[in-house]
C-alpha cells in the first residue's frame, strides 16, 4: 500500500486547454479519496495519469516513494475498475480475474487459490466459469472488482464504477465498496460525477473544475465550508441557492450587541443571524455592496415548523411543488439576474438559456405540508447557516 | 417495398416478385448445372444435339439375363421398326447373315440368317450379274428376293421375351442409352500428366493451389493483424502519413505492378516458382484496413485493463485483441482464400515454363480448356473441382463475407 | 506485494555489458559494410549484374553509416542511440534473414514442398479435418463451458491432428529437402549470413528490452513509435518491396526501351507514351484509302466520311486504339448490364420476405466461383452447334412468335459482331450478384419511415421504387457504377479464355487494353512500352477513382474505408 502524490501535475493536449492544471494533491496511504466534479473537469484524466494511461505533461507523480511518470502502467502495481468494467469478453470470470496473475507468470495453483478467494469475497464463486455476457450488470461490476483485488495492488483506481448500475444496486454496491476498502485498507482513488457518492464514500473528497482543484476536504467540511462558489453550488442536492444580494449592516445600538446584517434581493429582505458573521467575517466589510448569498434548500422551513422573527421570513410564490414523500421541494423564482462569475454560470449544469429570467430557488420543507402551485408560501430561513461569496472572484467572504 | 400489405393485388405482386427471383436464380444456377452434369459425361456425349443435362452411357444387361456367361451384353433398340418394339440385347455381334433385296423394291434390304430362304430356281439379272431368286420371309409374308450380300452382323434377343430373337446389321440398330455418370473423369483429370493414361495433372495443380492459398491466407492474416493493430491502437510518429499512403495504394490497379513485379521476380530468380505467387501477396492493404476498423471498434478500456494487468503490447494483441477479432479474421481469411484460389493473371505471367509441377489450378484449367481443348468432359471435371472449394467456403463464411463485401466500400 | 513475488528469473546479461557488446557489434558492422562495398564494386569477370551491384553498393553504404551512428551513439549512451541501433539491427536482421532463407533455397523450395504435399495429400486432408474438428469443439466449449464432453472432443481432435502430422511427415518424405539444406548451410557465404542474422537478431532482442530503454532514457512517445513501427514492419517491408518499389520502378521503365530479356535498355523519354497515343488524321480522295495517305509508321485505324469528304484516321499503335474502342463499348454495355439488375433485385431482396437470404446467396455465387471456370462453362454454352444458348433460342422461337432464331447455329464467339457482346453477358452474369449485395447495404441506410410514409400516401410499387428507392440509393449507385467500371476496364481473364481463334479475336474484336499490354510485355518482349500502356490505363482508371473520391467527399452517406 502506498500514498499517491501529485506535484504540480499538468496535462496538456495538443491545441486544447489544459485538462489538468497544476494539480497538487496528496492521497495518504490507506485513504479513500474521491475525485468529483462535472464532466470534463479533469478528474478522470487525473486518475488515468495515476494508472499510466495518460502521459503527464508536467510535474511529478509519485506512488509511494517512487516517481512513476515514465513507469508503464503494468509496472505501477495498481489496479483499476472501469466505468464499463472492461471485462475480457472472451474469457470466463475465472480467466478474467486471473489474467493479471497469468501475465505475471504466477503458478497455476496459486492463481486458482487467489481467484477463488477473491470470488468468495465477492460472492462470485458459482459464476467462475461463465462468460461475462452471461452475467448481470452487478455481477460484471463485481468481476471487475475481483480483477482488481486479486492482485493486492498498492492502489485501487475506480472510474465511475457504479454509473452503469440501476439506482438500487448502486446503493448496495456503494456500501460494499466502502466495506471492502475498509477491510483491505488499500489506498483508493475513486472518480465520480455523483456528489452523493462522493459525500458518502470518501474519507476526503477532491472537487475539480476545468482541470483545477477547487477544494480537498472531508465531506462534512465541503458541505459546511465550501472553498468557493463552485464547490458551494456543486456539493449538496438539491444545489445551494445562490442569489445576488445587497448587504446592509446596521450598527448595533447596544455596546455588546452584534451588528444587524441584512441582505436584500428582488424585493425581499432578510436579517442574517450574527452567527453567520462568525463564519463569514469578511461580510463586515461589504456594507452597501453586492455579494452572492448562498442558502441551502434544506435550511428553509415552513413558517409554522420553525420559530423565527418576522424579518427572517421569506415569502415566495410557489411555481412548482415536488412532493417527495418525506419532504416537499418548492420551486420559485426570485426577481434578480442569476449570479455569474466572470460572465460564466457557476455550475456546469446551469443552463445559460433558462426559460425564466430570474434566479431559481428551491426550498426543502417537511413532507407533511401540502403546497399548491401558485400559492404564496412563507418560509422561515435558518440564517445562521447561510453562505456569502464575493461576486467577482467567487471566494467566500471569510 | 411494403411487406405488410394484404389483398389480391399485393398477392399478385408477391407472386410476380418470386417468379422474377426464381427466373434469375435459374439463370445463375443453370450454367453450374451444365458444368456439373458435363463433368460426369462421356466426351462423345457432350457434342450431341440437342444438348442434355443428363450424363448417359450405353445400356447393358447382365449376360445371365439372356442365358449367356461372361461380360454384360449391350442393349439396342430399333426405333424405325414397329415390328421390333422394346429393347434388344446383342448376344452375338458376329453372326453370319445374308442380305436379301426384294425384286419389287431393290432399295429395300431384308437381313436374314445365312441359311434362310429357299431357292425358287429362277434367276434374275441385276447390274449385269445373274442372281438366284429366293423365296424369303419378310415379316410374315413370303416375297421373292435375291441375295445381294453375305456378311456378318448381330443376333439380337428381346430383353422382354428372351425367346424372340432377330438378326440384323448392328448399324441398323440404335444403342440404347441410360443414365450413367462417368466418375473416371475425375480420377483421370487428377492423375499425373500422361498421354497414355489420359492424365491431365490437375491433381498436382490442386495441391499447389491449396499450398499457395493456405500460405497467402496465413501471411495476410498475420501481417494484417499486426499492421491493423499498429494503425488502430499504437500512437506513433508518422502513423497518419503512412496510413494515407496505404489508403492511396488501393487506387493503384494491379496491371501497373505486373511488369515491375515480373522484373523483380527475375532478379531474385523466383520466376516459374510457387513462391512468386505467395510472398508478394502476403501483404494486403485491404486486410490491414479491415483489421484496423475492427480493432478500432473494440473498447479502449479493454486494452487499458490489460495494460494495467501488466500485459505487454504483444500479449494484449494475441491474448485479448485477436480472440475478439475472430469475425474480422474470418472475413479476411475468406477474402484471402477467394483471391488466392481464383487468381489467374499473375500466375499466367510468372508461371510460364509449362512445367505442370509449378502450375496452379486456374492456369492448368485455362490451358486445358483453352482454344485447342480436347476431352471436354475432363476439362469440366477439373472446372468443377476448381469451383467447389470457393463456393463451399463462400457458403460457410457467408455471414461474414456478405456483410463485409458491403461494408468494404460503403457504410 | 502481489505481483512482485514471482518465481526466480533466469539470469540475464547486465545492461552495461550488453550495451558494450552491441556497440562492438556495430563496429564490426562498419567494417563489414566497407568490405562488402569494396567486394560489390569489383570489376572484371566476376562483376555483379548492374542492378544488383548498385543495390548492394547503396545497401552497404547505408549499413555502414547506420552502424557508425549506432556505434557512436551507443558508446556515448545518447538517447537516440537505442532507436538507431534497433532500427539498424532489425532491418539488418530482416535482410540477412531473407538472404539466408534465399541461400538455403527456402523460397524456391516451396515448389518442392508442393511435391511433398502432393505425395501426402491424404494425411494433409486429415490434418485439415482434425483442425476443423478442434474449431467446432471449441465453439461448443464456448457455448457450454461446464460440459466435459467437448473438451474431450477437442483433445481427440488434437490427437488426430498430431497423428496425421506424423503420417504427413512420413508420406511427404522431407529427407531430400533436409539434405539440401544440410549441403547449403556449410557454404561459407551461408555461414556468414547466418552469423550476421544471429548477431543482429540477438542485438535487436537485447536492445528491445525495457531495462535497456530505461538505461538510454527512451521517452514514452519514442517507445510508442518503436513499437508501432515494429508491429507495422512486416506489412511495411512487404508493402515497400512488393508495392511501392515496383510502382516507382514501373514509372521509370515506362521511359525506357526495356526488353524483357537481353540488354536492350535505353532511355527514350516520353517516346513510349507518344507511340501509344499518336493519331493521324488525313483526308483522302478515295474511299477506303490505305496506309499510304498517313504519315510513315501509322496504320489505318478507321475510315470516316464527313460532309462528303473521305478521311482516314491512323494510329501508330492500332491495336491499342482498337482495344480502347472495344473497352469503351464494353464499358457502356457491361456496366449497366451488371448494375441495373442489381438495383432491381436488391430492392426486392431488401423487403425481408421469406427466402431472400437464399436468393442473395445464390446470386452471389458467380462472383466467387472463379473467372476461369466460369469462362470455360460459358464457352461451352456459347458453342455454335451444340451449345445451350442457340438451342434455347431455337426452342424459344418455337414458343414465342417474336423470336426469330437463325437457321444455322450462331457462332457467338467467332463472329465479329457478337464476340464482345458475349463477354458482356459473362461479365454481367458474374458481377451482378456482388453489386446486389452492395446495393443491399445501401438499402439498410434508407429510413424505413420513408416507405411507411409512402404506404400511407398510397404509392404503388413502381412509384415507391422510382421516387424513394432510386433517389435514396444515389450514392450507392455511384459507388457501384465506379467500382464496376474499374473492374470492367481491366477486362482480361474472360477474353483470354473465351475469345477465338486467338486471344482478342476474331479480328481484334475483343482485344482489351490489358490484353494489349500483356502481349506487348510478355509476348512482344517490350516491357518499357507495355509499362507506358499500363500508366495510360492507370490514368484512365484513376479518373474513375478520383470521381468516386470527390463524390465521397460530397456525399456524407457513403463514408468509404476511413
Amino acid at each position: 500500500m502506498a500514498a499517491v502524490t501529485f506535484n504540480n501535475i499538468s496535462k496538456r493536449y495538443k491545441d486544447g486547454p489544459k485538462a489538468v492544471d497544476d494539480l497538487n494533491l496528496e492521497i495518504t496511504d490507506g485513504e479513500f479519496m474521491v475525485l468529483v466534479g462535472p464532466s470534463g473537469c479533469g478528474k478522470s484524466t487525473a486518475l488515468r495519469m495515476i494508472a499510466g494511461l495518460e502521459e503527464i505533461s508536467d510535474g511529478e507523480l509519485r506512488i509511494g516513494e517512487r516517481v512513476v511518470n515514465e513507469v508503464p502502467p503494468g509496472d505501477r502495481d495498481i489496479a483499476m475498475v472501469f466505468q464499463n468494467y472492461a471485462l475480457y469478453p472472451h474469457m470466463t470470470v475465472r480467466q478474467n480475474i486471473g489474467f493479471a496473475l497469468e501475465v505475471a507468470k504466477v503458478r497455476k495453483d496459486e492463481i486458482n487459490r487467489r481467484v477463488e478467494d477473491a470470488a468468495e469475497m465477492l460472492g462470485l464463486t458459482e459464476y467462475l466459469d461463465r462468460l461475462p455476457k452471461a452475467l448481470s450488470g452487478g455481477q460484471r461490476q463485481r468481476v471487475a472488482m475481483g480483477r482488481a483485488i486479486v492482485r493486492s495492488p498498492q492502489v485501487f483506481l475506480m472510474d465511475e464504477p457504479l454509473s452503469n448500475l440501476d439506482a438500487k444496486l448502486r446503493v448496495q454496491m456503494r456500501s460494499d465498496i466502502i466495506q471492502l476498502q475498509a477491510r483491505l485498507g488499500t489506498t483508493m482513488v475513486y472518480v465520480t460525477h455523483d456528489q452523493v457518492e462522493a459525500m458518502t464514500m470518501g474519507h476526503r473528497v477532491a472537487v475539480m473544475r476545468k482541470g483545477v482543484l477547487q477544494q480537498v476536504a472531508p465531506p462534512q467540511e465541503l458541505y459546511l465550508r465550501p472553498a468557493n462558489l463552485f464547490v458551494a453550488a456543486f456539493i449538496g442536492s438539491p444545489a445551494m441557492n445562490l442569489i445576488t444580494a445587497d448587504v446592509t449592516i446596521e450598527k448595533a445600538t447596544g455596546g455588546d450587541q452584534p451588528d444587524d446584517v441584512f441582505v436584500s434581493f428582488g424585493g425581499h429582505r432578510l436579517r442574517i443571524s450574527p452567527k453567520a458573521l462568525d463564519r463569514y467575517p469578511g461580510l463586515r466589510e461589504r456594507n452597501g455592496t453586492k455579494v452572492i448569498f448562498g442558502l441551502r434548500p434544506e435550511h428553509f422551513a415552513m413558517e409554522e415548523d420553525l420559530e423565527v422573527g418576522d424579518d427572517q421570513i421569506l415569502t415566495i410564490r410557489c411555481d412548482l411543488a415536488e412532493a417527495m414523500g418525506a419532504e416537499v421541494h418548492i420551486h420559485a423564482v426570485i426577481d434578480v439576474p442569476p449570479p455569474a462569475v466572470d460572465g460564466a454560470p457557476i455550475a456546469a449544469e446551469d443552463d445559460p438559456e433558462a426559460l425564466v429570467a430570474g434566479t431559481k430557488v428551491i426550498a426543502r420543507v417537511d413532507g407533511i405540508h401540502t403546497i399548491a402551485m401558485g400559492q404564496d408560501v412563507r418560509l422561515a430561513v435558518k440564517t445562521h447557516l447561510t453562505h456569502f461569496f464575493d461576486p467577482a472572484s467567487g471566494a467566500p467572504l471569510r | 417495398m411494403s411487406v405488410r400489405r394484404k389483398g389480391p393485388k399485393a398477392t399478385a405482386i408477391r407472386i410476380i416478385t418470386y417468379v422474377l427471383l426464381v427466373v434469375v436464380a435459374v439463370v445463375v444456377v443453370f450454367p453450374f448445372a451444365v458444368a456439373v452434369t458435363t463433368s460426369f459425361k462421356r466426351n462423345t456425349d457432350i457434342f450431341t444435339y440437342p444438348p442434355s443435362l443428363i450424363p448417359k452411357k450405353d445400356s447393358t444387361i447382365p449376360a445371365a439375363d439372356v442365358g449367356l456367361d461372361g461380360d454384360p451384353v449391350p442393349v439396342f433398340t430399333f426405333p424405325a421398326r414397329d415390328d421390333r418394339p422394346g429393347r434388344w440385347a446383342l448376344v452375338d455381334a458376329d453372326a453370319s447373315l445374308a442380305e436379301f433385296r426384294p425384286l419389287d423394291d431393290l432399295e429395300r434390304v431384308i437381313v436374314l440368317d445365312v441359311k434362310a430362304g429357299e431357292k425358287t430356281g429362277a434367276t434374275v439379272t441385276i447390274d449385269g450379274e445373274e442372281e438366284d431368286v429366293f423365296l424369303v420371309d419378310d415379316g410374315g409374308t413370303q416375297v421373292e428376293a435375291y441375295r445381294s450380300r453375305l456378311t456378318s452382323g448381330g443376333l439380337f434377343v428381346s430383353v422382354d421375351d428372351p425367346s424372340t430373337s432377330v438378326l440384323d446389321l448392328v448399324n441398323f440398330a440404335t444403342p440404347a442409352r441410360e443414365f450413367g455418370p462417368r466418375f473416371a473423369n475425375f480420377t483421370e483429370v487428377l492423375a499425373e500428366k500422361d498421354p497414355e493414361t489420359n492424365g491431365k495433372g490437375v491433381g498436382r495443380s490442386l495441391t499447389n493451389t491449396v499450398l499457395v492459398t493456405i500460405l497467402v491466407v496465413l501471411g495476410q492474416i498475420i501481417t494484417s493483424i499486426l499492421g491493423g493493430y499498429a494503425f488502430a491502437r499504437v500512437q506513433f510518429k508518422g502513423r497518419s502519413t503512412i496510413f494515407l499512403v496505404y489508403l492511396g495504394s488501393v487506387m493503384i490497379p494491379f496491371v501497373v505492378l505486373i511488369i515491375p513485379l515480373f522484373q523483380l521476380m527475375l532478379q531474385v530468380n523466383w520466376r516459374d516458382n510457387l513462391v512468386a505467387l505467395i510472398i508478394p501477396f502476403a501483404f494486403t492493404a485491404y486486410g490491414t484496413f479491415l483489421m484496423r476498423q475492427f480493432f478500432l471498434g473494440i473498447p479502449a478500456e479493454i486494452e487499458e485493463a490489460a495494460l494495467l494487468d501488466g500485459a505487454s503490447r504483444s500479449t494484449i494483441l494475441w491474448k485479448v485483441m485477436v480472440p475478439l477479432a475472430r469475425p474480422a479474421i474470418a472475413t479476411l481469411a475468406t477474402f484471402g482464400f477467394l483471391y488466392a484460389w481464383n487468381s489467374f493473371f499473375w500466375p499466367l505471367v510468372i508461371i510460364n515454363s509449362g512445367n505442370p509441377d509449378n502450375a496452379v489450378l486456374s492456369l492448368t484449367l485455362s490451358t486445358l480448356g483453352g482454344r485447342s481443348s480436347t476431352d471436354t468432359n475432363l476439362v469440366f471435371a477439373g472446372t468443377v473441382l476448381a469451383m467447389t472449394p470457393p463456393i463451399l467456403v463462400f457458403l460457410f463464411a457467408q455471414r461474414y463475407f456478405v456483410e463485409n463485401s458491403a461494408s468494404s466500400g460503403l457504410k | 506485494m502481489g505481483l512482485r513475488d514471482r518465481g526466480p528469473r533466469t539470469p540475464r546479461v547486465a545492461v552495461d555489458t550488453g550495451v558494450q557488446l552491441v556497440a562492438a557489434w556495430h563496429l564490426v558492422g562498419v567494417a563489414a559494410g566497407i568490405v562488402s562495398m569494396l567486394l560489390a564494386s569489383r570489376s572484371g569477370d566476376d562483376a555483379l549484374p548492374a542492378v544488383i551491384k548498385l543495390f548492394v553498393q547503396v545497401f552497404s553504404i547505408a549499413v555502414t553509416v547506420a552502424h557508425l551512428a549506432a556505434a557512436y551513439g551507443t558508446f556515448r549512451r545518447m538517447r537516440r542511440a537505442r532507436t538507431v541501433s534497433l532500427v539498424t539491427n532489425y532491418l539488418l536482421f530482416v535482410v540477412s534473414g531473407s538472404a539466408l532463407l534465399h541461400q538455403l533455397g527456402a523460397f524456391t523450395g516451396i515448389g518442392k514442398f508442393g511435391t511433398g504435399l502432393n505425395k501426402a495429400f491424404l494425411p494433409f486432408m486429415v490434418i485439415v479435418v482434425g483442425l476443423l474438428w478442434v474449431l467446432v469443439a471449441g465453439q461448443l466449449l464456448a457455448k457450454k463451458p461446464l460440459a466435459a464432453g467437448p473438451n474431450g472432443l477437442r483433445r481427440a481432435g488434437w490427437g488426430l491432428v498430431a497423428l496425421a502430422s506424423v503420417w504427413f511427415v512420413i508420406a511427404a518424405d522431407p529427407s531430400g529437402m533436409l539434405s539440401m539444406i544440410g549441403d547449403r548451410i556449410t557454404q561459407p557465404l551461408t555461414l556468414g549470413t547466418l552469423a550476421v542474422a544471429l548477431c543482429s537478431g540477438a542485438a535487436t532482442r537485447f536492445m528491445w528490452q525495457r531495462r535497456v530503454a530505461v538505461h538510454f532514457g527512451t521517452s514514452a512517445s519514442e517507445e510508442q513509435t518503436l513499437s508501432g513501427l515494429a508491429f507495422l514492419s512486416p506489412n511495411l517491408i512487404g508493402f515497400s518491396f512488393f508495392f511501392a518499389g515496383p510502382l516507382l520502378f514501373s514509372l521509370v521503365v515506362s521511359f525506357f526501351e526495356w526488353k524483357t530479356t537481353g540488354t536492350g535498355r535505353s532511355f527514350v523519354g516520353i517516346d513510349n507514351y507518344v507511340r501509344a497515343l499518336s493519331l493521324d488524321l488525313s483526308s483522302s480522295d478515295v474511299a477506303n484509302a490505305g496506309n499510304e495517305v498517313l504519315k510513315p509508321g501509322y496504320q489505318v485505324l478507321m475510315h470516316l466520311d464527313w460532309f462528303g469528304q473521305n478521311w482516314v484516321l491512323g494510329a501508330r499503335d492500332v491495336e491499342f486504339w482498337i482495344s480502347l474502342r472495344n473497352i469503351t463499348i464494353f464499358l457502356v454495355l457491361a456496366v449497366p448490364a451488371s448494375v441495373l439488375p442489381a438495383l432491381v433485385l436488391s430492392s426486392i431482396l431488401a423487403s425481408r420476405l421469406p427466402g431472400m437470404k437464399v436468393f442473395r446467396a445464390i446470386y452471389f455465387i458467380p462472383s466467387v466461383a472463379g473467372v476461369i471456370g466460369v469462362a470455360i462453362i460459358w464457352g461451352q454454352l456459347f458453342q455454335s452447334t451444340v451449345g445451350w444458348i442457340n438451342y434455347l433460342i431455337l426452342r424459344a422461337g418455337e414458343i414465342l412468335p417474336f423470336v426469330d432464331p437463325p437457321a444455322e447455329g450462331h457462332p457467338w464467339l467467332s463472329s465479329n459482331s457478337t464476340a464482345l457482346l458475349s463477354m458482356v453477358v459473362v461479365f454481367a452474369w458474374m458481377n451482378f450478384g456482388f453489386n446486389t449485395v452492395l446495393y443491399l447495404a445501401g438499402h439498410q441506410s434508407i429510413p424505413k419511415e420513408l416507405y411507411e410514409a409512402a404506404d400511407i400516401d398510397g404509392a404503388n410499387v413502381w412509384q415507391v421504387f422510382r421516387r424513394i428507392t432510386v433517389p435514396q440509393l444515389r450514392n450507392t449507385t455511384f459507388y457501384v457504377l465506379i467500382t464496376t467500371s474499374i473492374l470492367a476496364l481491366q477486362l482480361f481473364d474472360i477474353v483470354w479464355i473465351l475469345s477465338t481463334p486467338e486471344p482478342g479475336g476474331p479480328n481484334n474484336a475483343t482485344t482489351t487494353p490489358v490484353l494489349a499490354l500483356y502481349e506487348e510485355a510478355f509476348q512482344g518482349n517490350d516491357q518499357g512500352y507495355a509499362s507506358a500502356l499500363a500508366w495510360v490505363l492507370f490514368l484512365i482508371i484513376f479518373g474513375f477513382t478520383f470521381a468516386q473520391f470527390r463524390q465521397q467527399k460530397d456525399g456524407a452517406t457513403s463514408g468509404g474505408v476511413s
